[in-house]
């Protein structure tokens, strides 16, 4: 993109074409305003798509093979793991990343922060493709994928905290959905939608943080289904689902910053002035959120140990693994986080965020995969389960950037016509 | 002339009731073939005699109180020290074949005296009592050092010519 | 700028009312209200007395014959399987091809081996069930914990949740993989007053068939009644609060790979707590929400009347 922009490029942001009456048709904003040649072109010059292109070959066949052949060929689930990274990585890492969604509606639609509009659609994206992709890990680690509706309309099971799971996440997947419609509808050229969607924002804000509340401390809650399976010092009776929906808020957050830096880098031509220019300041006030997220969250692990008396595990091999985490994934983003605020570093920040993006990685994995059953041997996911989810994982980043490259996300709609 | 046909018929049988009496109760050379709960394996052969003089002719070691002698089990005693001979003292006459059904159930349930309660059913009895002296004695201890297995024994455990075909393990971890 | 006027705040509370109500609808907190469930009153149980199973694997054949199992790996009068290990030293364990095992335990001083009969205890209050959210789980009157493979998913929480590690999962079927496990019999024999085929197999008389408030009763008159020959424990009387298949033992059960740690309580009080708070959180964050909306936003709506007047 960047030879084609040193060529005089201009990205599309308006209905019309400029210096023309002509509107842009829909395949020119499929094709970003370039000819066939010129688009499929560049996307051979991005050397990103080359690895993209290594990734889909080797695991779009394995892929489809574990729905020939089964689960059992495809992953080391067994009977007494039963889940793997599909649901360890693609479900309990990706969603706690995705509460951006919620986060930026919060401070912009419901505190009024209208600083941080420029990256708020930034967020509600990261939300929406997130917990969309999650719903794609979990079809393909499903037995039956194919009956997913079945705790919506067959046979309801109430009192199971996957169920409302199940519909927390179909009901705020419609949230955000509904909350991207304005973006979609400036690129599209609708009226109306635009108009019914911000005429009922707030609503929508306010279940999207109701829902995120629930199904964020759902997911841990799941694990109080199995208290004697996970580790003592990652299971708390009393707090999981504290722990779960603390950490989500600087995990979202924190993976806001990542995405948002990942976009000053590599899709400079698509961010406008209005992004570029606050992106310091705003990534600064996303780290003072983070911080108190991650301060109170330290504290109420703490608090966890304190009330089941857990200090003597510390001392094992476990308990290194455990401060480890801690260390590495909380206390280090939080001193770079505040650091960066009290120096006015926006870099410095961009770094916490992605250590704190590692630790919340770290510790969905540990919770649900590496201390789980620590009673008995350690499961190591097949090497099929690590491309398979490498696969979706890359199908979320390539819808992400193209989604990205077209709608009104990193730039502002500039309306009919400049 | 003898008797009359019915006084011989009662001379005849005031005979055999006094032949236990008057004759030895080991020598009878009785084997009892207990195949009421044959189906997966043959019935066994059992050698009655072999094991009365096993027993050195202690009964009860066997048949509990039933064969007129006091029982070993002290919980027992209070009630059976004197307890005559039953009317027959087999087993099966007081371990039934079906335990659970539900009309044992039943009678179980009314019945509060303990051992009334957990009175095994036939196959258990045989076995808990056979086997369980056997393994102090140094007796047969094998299912088959009892009873052979039938082909539909070999069908039930997937055994013998119904054995599964090796290298064909399947099924997950 | 959206204005805040009755009518937009009516509509958006309105439309953020019905989303949460959906989702309120759905995710109602299911616990009785007060105690602990303890079982139907005349559920049915199984006594398990370990000092008598001689380790003859009669039950697993019996179990696979009475329902329908494929072909074991090896036959059921081999008894090298106990020698079989499975990842990280374990014995055996239940599988997709058997919902029964029976292990075996050398231990110390005892004079013969001890032999372990392995399948679903059918808890009264069991944490397949509650963790299921299609309702494939059912407990019966008759004591059996029954599942329905026509809904199951196959999100496979039973199995986490399962604290006996019970539920296998057909994971070598690509078109109908389902949760396996042992059903008490239920649709062939104790819907009908049978005991289950393992019981009835058993040649030692292991296993007693019979209402699970007398089993209790049985099994510490047998306690008392033998004094010193049992560990003074029924194990499963009030684990998670309470299963339909018991044990006794003349050996502690911690030795014999039986999980000691589990307490009374039944696995869902450990997820009452939360599933306590989804109403709370439905009903009050609205009005909380809200309340910070119209509190933080005053100075602007301030603002706008001004340049308005």
């Amino acid at each position: 993109m960047n030879k084609l922009l040193a060529e005089g490029f201009q990205p599309i942001d308006t209905l019309i074409k400029p210096n023309t009456n002509n509107p842009w048709s829909w395949k020119d904003k499929l094709l970003l305003g370039l000819t066939p040649q010129e688009y499929t072109k560049q996307l051979f010059r991005n050397p990103f798509n080359w690895i993209l292109a290594i990734i889909y070959a080797v695991g779009i066949p394995i892929l489809v093979g574990r729905f020939i052949f089964g689960l059992g060929w495809a992953t080391h689930s067994s009977y007494d793991y039963p889940w793997g990274l599909f649901l360890g990585w693609g479900l309990f890492v990706m969603v706690p990343l995705s509460a951006s969604g919620f986060m930026m509606g919060t401070t912009v639609e419901l505190f009024g922060r209208k600083d941080f509009k420029p990256i708020e659609r930034l967020g509600l994206l990261n939300g929406l493709l997130g917990y969309f992709f999650a719903v794609v890990f979990l079809q393909v680690d499903l037995g039956q994928p194919w009956r997913l509706v079945y705790p919506m309309f067959v046979s309801l099971g109430p009192a199971a905290v996957l169920f409302l799971v199940a519909w927390h996440v179909a009901t705020y997947l419609s949230v955000q959905i509904a909350e991207l419609v304005p973006a979609t509808s400036e690129l599209m050229g609708w009226v109306k939608p635009k108009k019914f969607i911000k005429s009922i924002v707030l609503g929508l804000t306010i279940a999207g943080i109701i829902l995120s509340t629930l199904h964020q401390g759902a997911l841990g809650a799941l694990f109080t289904y199995a208290p004697g399976k996970v580790h003592p010092l990652w299971f708390s009776a009393a707090f999981q689902w504290f722990h779960f929906f603390c950490s989500s808020i600087f995990g979202g957050l924190s993976m806001l910053i990542v995405v948002s830096t990942l976009s000053k880098w590599f899709l400079q031509w698509r961010c406008d002035a209005n992004f570029t220019k606050n992106l310091d300041k705003i990534t600064l006030g996303i780290a003072k959120g983070c911080s108190l997220a991650l301060i109170t969250y330290l504290v109420i692990k703490l608090v966890a140990l304190a009330h089941d008396n857990e200090w003597g595990y510390l001392l094992s091999g476990w308990g290194q693994l455990y401060l480890f985490e801690i260390t590495a994934g909380s206390i280090l983003p939080l001193v770079f986080f505040t650091m960066a605020i009290r120096t006015n570093r926006a870099g410095l920040a961009r770094f916490a965020a992605f250590v704190a993006v590692f630790g919340i990685a770290l510790n969905r994995l540990n919770t649900a995969l590496i201390t789980f059953n620590w009673h008995l041997y350690q499961e190591i996911p097949h090497w099929r389960e690590v491309i398979i989810a490498l696969t979706v994982y890359a199908t979320y980043i390539v819808v992400y950037r193209a989604v990205l490259y077209r709608l009104p996300i990193l730039y502002t709609w500039q309306g009919d016509s400049k | 002339m003898g008797l009359k046909t019915g006084k011989q018929i009662g001379l005849a049988a005031l005979i055999a009731m006094a032949a236990p009496l008057v004759l030895p109760v080991s020598g009878n050379g009785e084997v009892f073939e207990l195949s009421s709960l044959a189906s997966l394996y043959e019935g066994v052969s059992f050698d009655h005699d072999m094991h009365i003089e096993a027993v050195e002719d202690n009964c009860s070691l066997c048949h509990h109180h039933t064969a007129g002698t006091p029982p070993e089990n002290q919980t027992c005693i209070p009630c059976h020290k004197d307890s005559p001979e039953a009317d027959s003292p087999a087993c099966s006459s007081c371990h039934v074949i079906e335990p659970f059904s539900s009309a044992n159930l039943s009678i179980s349930e009314e019945n509060s005296l303990l051992h009334h309660k957990v009175k095994p059913g036939l196959k258990a009895a045989f076995h808990q009592n056979c086997m369980g002296c056997h393994q102090e004695t140094g007796g047969p201890v094998g299912c088959q050092d009892c009873h052979a297995m039938t082909e539909k024994g070999e069908k039930f455990f997937n055994t013998g010519q119904y054995a599964p075909k090796p290298g064909k393990e399947t099924g997950h971890h | 700028m959206k204005k805040l006027n009755r009518r937009n705040f009516i509509k958006g509370s309105l439309a953020g009312g019905i989303a949460a109500a959906a989702a309120a609808g759905k995710a109602k907190n299911a616990s009785a209200a007060g105690g602990d469930f303890g079982g139907y009153p005349d559920s049915m149980g199984v006594l398990v007395d370990m000092t008598k199973c001689v380790g003859c694997r009669t039950c697993e054949a019996a179990c696979n014959k009475e329902q329908g199992l494929p072909e074991p790996d090896k036959p059921f009068d081999d008894y090298s399987v106990f020698d079989e290990h499975r990842h990280g030293g374990l014995p055996r364990r239940t599988t997709e091809k058997a919902y029964t095992v029976v292990n075996r335990y050398n231990v110390e001083g005892r004079e013969h081996p001890l032999f372990r009969k392995i399948q679903c205890n059918h808890c009264n209050e069991p944490a397949c069930l509650t963790s299921c959210f299609v309702n494939a789980y059912t407990k019966t009157p008759e004591g059996a914990v029954i599942y329905n493979p026509k809904v199951c998913v196959g999100c496979r929480t039973c199995m986490i949740a399962c604290p006996f590690y019970i539920p296998a999962y057909s994971y070598s079927s690509a078109i109908n993989p389902v949760v396996k496990k042992c059903i008490m019999c239920y649709d062939t024999r104790l819907k009908f007053g049978r005991p289950p085929a393992c019981v009835e197999s058993c040649p030692q008389g292991v296993m007693t068939f019979g209402k699970r408030k007398d089993l209790i009763t049985l099994a510490h008159e047998k306690i008392e009644g033998n004094p010193g020959k049992y560990v003074d424990h029924l194990y499963g009387e009030h684990e998670v609060g309470g299963t339909s298949w018991m044990y006794l033992s003349d050996v502690p059960f911690e030795e014999i790979g039986f999980d000691t740690h589990l307490g009374k309580d039944p696995i869902i009080s450990y997820v009452k707590d939360f599933l306590a708070i989804v109403p709370m959180v439905l009903c009050i964050w609205p009005a909380l929400f809200t309340g910070f909306h119209l509190l933080s936003t005053r100075k602007q709506a301030n603002k706008e009347e001004s340049t308005k007047a």
